[in-house]
Parts: structure tokens; sequence; C-alpha cells
């Protein structure tokens, strides 16, 4: 291995910082006005590392949802937007709004504590030029901050609405690699006691026992990832971000009896099993630690 | 004999040689207008119309046509027809031709590339 790689290697290791470190992406919408720019909103997302942030703007004509997502690269931080576009391009012979929708990627790379300015509605005519020509509509400042905070891995988000006619939205989106599982057996108004889990993603399944009226049962269940989206939006802005699936089989055999899907929202989810109860899986986030 | 009716009978002839050419469905729509609009106002004439039709159905009857009270339609010619067609398609060609020059299509007036977010280091 080269000195250079050797170092490289070194620089990608010492950006992961394990849980220590905090990244706050902090915006501003700011609109502009004859005499000077006015600011609609401002606020800031922070969490762990991984952390997302997605950020919807809203007109009357034009519908912007983007997902940003960072890379820390040394000194240095890659920052990737995915956009998901609606624009309002007319109406249709019957009277109904006709919308183009349009995906497409963005990638820059900055300093920590660089701004960048993010037009979210384009630029006017002349391109990159835009220093010369009135971009189009608003703009986002968005500055990139990291910070050593200890234990503290909890997303946080906070968002300040300068001007409450402003549809803009900011929301942290963090992947948990832990979910909090309940399981709870369930046959008519029966209800086995609750069996709490911690599971992690993709780790090997592991034995659950149940037991219900006096009858234990017995099942083998693994968290997993669901499958990509189908639609355009929810793969672009990640809205399954927070979404863990539990595969059930009996403990005789791998054949499993289901699947079920969930956000990790505190909502009992329920699959049926042959035995003929019912069984209830909770999905929340995990304590911190 | 001419008296102060004179000009109004004359008239009048012309009509009745109009409403015999209308029962033939030899008049354009225009004339077929025109007709009727005299029919509404002038009872003699809208008398006799009556009167014409009655002897043409009785005849027909007669000859064993049950169905000769239907006033023959005039018929519009192919070509006549083509032609207008042809006009029409035009005008709305060149009409789109024009809007999109002005106005454009869906989603014109700016590149696909303008229209898209941007992100700039400063």
């Amino acid at each position: 291995m080269g000195l250079s790689s050797f170092s490289s290697l070194l620089i990608a290791l010492s950006t992961l910082q394990g849980p220590g470190t905090r990244l706050t992406y902090r915006i501003r919408v700011i609109e502009p006005a004859a005499v000077a720019p006015r600011i609609l909103a401002s606020g800031r997302v922070s969490g762990p590392i991984d952390s997302d942030m997605r950020l919807t703007l809203r007109t009357d004509t034009a519908e912007v949802e983007a997902l940003f997502q960072v890379t820390p690269v040394g000194d240095t931080v890659s920052l990737a937007g995915e956009f998901f576009a609606r624009r309002n391009v007319g109406r249709s012979r019957r009277g109904l709004p006709l919308w183009e929708e349009d995906t497409y990627r963005r990638l820059v790379r900055l300093t920590w504590s660089d701004t960048a300015r993010i037009y979210p509605f384009g630029v006017g005519k002349g391109g990159a030029e835009f220093g010369t020509k009135a971009p189009r509509g608003l703009w986002v400042e968005l500055i990139l901050e990291r910070e050593f905070a200890g234990g503290e891995a909890r997303a946080a988000e906070a968002l300040e609405l300068a001007d409450s006619t402003q549809d803009v939205r900011l929301e942290a989106v963090v992947r948990p690699r832990r979910a909090r599982v309940i399981l709870n057996l369930v046959r008519g108004d029966t209800v086995s006691a609750p069996r709490p889990m911690d599971l992690v993603t993709g780790e090997p399944p592991r034995v659950v026992q149940l037991v219900l009226r006096g009858r234990a049962t017995t099942l083998v269940v693994s968290l997993s990832r669901p499958d990509p989206p189908r639609s355009a939006r929810e793969r672009v802005i990640a809205l399954d971000a927070d979404v863990v699936c539990l595969s059930v089989a009996p403990a005789d055999t791998r054949q499993p009896l289901g699947t079920v899907c969930g956000r990790l929202n505190n909502v009992a989810r329920q699959l049926a099993l042959p035995s003929g109860d019912t069984l209830a899986a909770t999905f929340s986030w995990p304590g911190w630690r | 004999m001419t008296g102060p009716g004179a000009g109004a009978d004359a008239g009048h002839e012309q009509w009745l040689v109009q409403i015999d050419a209308e029962l033939d469905g030899e008049l354009s729509l225009v004339e077929r207008a025109a007709l009727a609009k005299h029919l509404a106002t002038c009872a003699r004439c809208a008398g006799a119309r009556a009167s014409q039709l009655e002897v043409r159905v009785a005849l027909a009857r007669s000859a064993g046509n049950p169905h000769a009270f239907v006033v023959p339609r005039p018929s519009i010619r192919a070509g006549t027809l083509t032609l207008w067609v042809v006009i029409a398609l035009a005008a709305g060609l060149v009409a789109g031709w024009a809007a999109n020059r002005r106005w454009g299509g869906p989603g014109a007036g700016t590149t696909l590339e303008e229209s898209r977010g941007t992100i700039v280091v400063q």
C-alpha cells in the first residue's frame, strides 16, 4: 500500500469520527426583493454524521423536494442533492392542471462552514452565469457544520417561518441501524406478555418464544430493509428511510410465515399465523445509548 | 292592369318561384334561410307553399310514394366540402404554429436545465 493510499485511508477513517461527531445543516430561505433580499425561513437539522436533510418548497406553480446527503472527505465535504420537482405547465382541455415531474441529482464539493447557495427553481437564462443574471425565484443558503458532541446522537430539527404563507418544510432523515421491536401474540381478547427486542438490520435471525394461554410459540425473526420503492418520488427523497421489515419464520423450518413492514412510529402491525394466533409487531426507535 | 299592388305581386311571383325551387331541393342554404324568413312574415306565400306541398304530396301518394312530403335538402357537393375541410385544417395549423412561436408548448419558455435546481458554492 502506497503512502498516499494509506494517508487517504487514515483521512477517511478519521472523518467517520464515530458517534461523537454531530452534523448540522443550517439553512436560510431567501427571496429576492427590489431593495434587499428577504429571509422567508431559517432552520437547522442536526444529527449523527450520516443524517440527511429533506427540504420541501412549494409555490403555486412548482414543488421541489430535495434530499441532501453529505460525505466527509478530509477537510472537505461532498454535498449531494437528490431533487424531485413538479412544475405546473398549464391545463388540460378539460381544465385540469397539468404537471411535469423531474428527478435529477446535483453534487458539489465544499469545505466545512462554506455557504452553498441552492436555487431550487433553477436560474434564469444564462445558465451558470447567474452571477450576472437574476435567479428565478427564491434561493436557499446552506451551511454545513460538524462538531464533537459526545454521545448525543439524537436527530433534531428546527424551522422558523418568517412568512407563514410560505410552504417550507425541513426534516431530518436518519436511517435506523437498530430498531426496537415489541412482539405480542394475540388471539381473541387474550394477549401474550410483550416481548421487546433490539434488532439490527441485516444481522442473523433470532429466536423468540411467546407464550399465550400457556402454549409456547417459537418464532425466528430477522430485521431487514424494505425493497426499494417503486415511485420515483419515494425513491429520490427516501420516504421509506425509517421503514424496517420483520421477517417471521417458524422455528422448525426456514420457510417464512410472512414479513411485516412499518415505520418506527409505535404502531402495531399484524401478521396472521397458521396456528390461528396473530403476531403483533410494534416498531419504534431504540433507546439512545 | 297596373295598380299599387303590382310591385308586391311581382315580388310574390319571385317568392313563388323560390318556393317551387325549394320544394324541388334546388335552393342553397342561404336562399332557404331567406325564404324561411319571408314565409314567417308573409301569410300569402306561406299559404301558397302549403298548397304546393299538399298538391305534391297528393300526386306522390297517388303515384305510390308515401314519403313524398319530405322536402329534399340541398346536397353539399364533395368538392366544396373538401375545400372547406382543407381550409379549416390549414387555418388550424397556421394558428397552432403561430401560438407555439408566441407562447411555446407546455413547459416551454426555458430549457429543462434552466428550470432545474442548482447548487453553487460561495
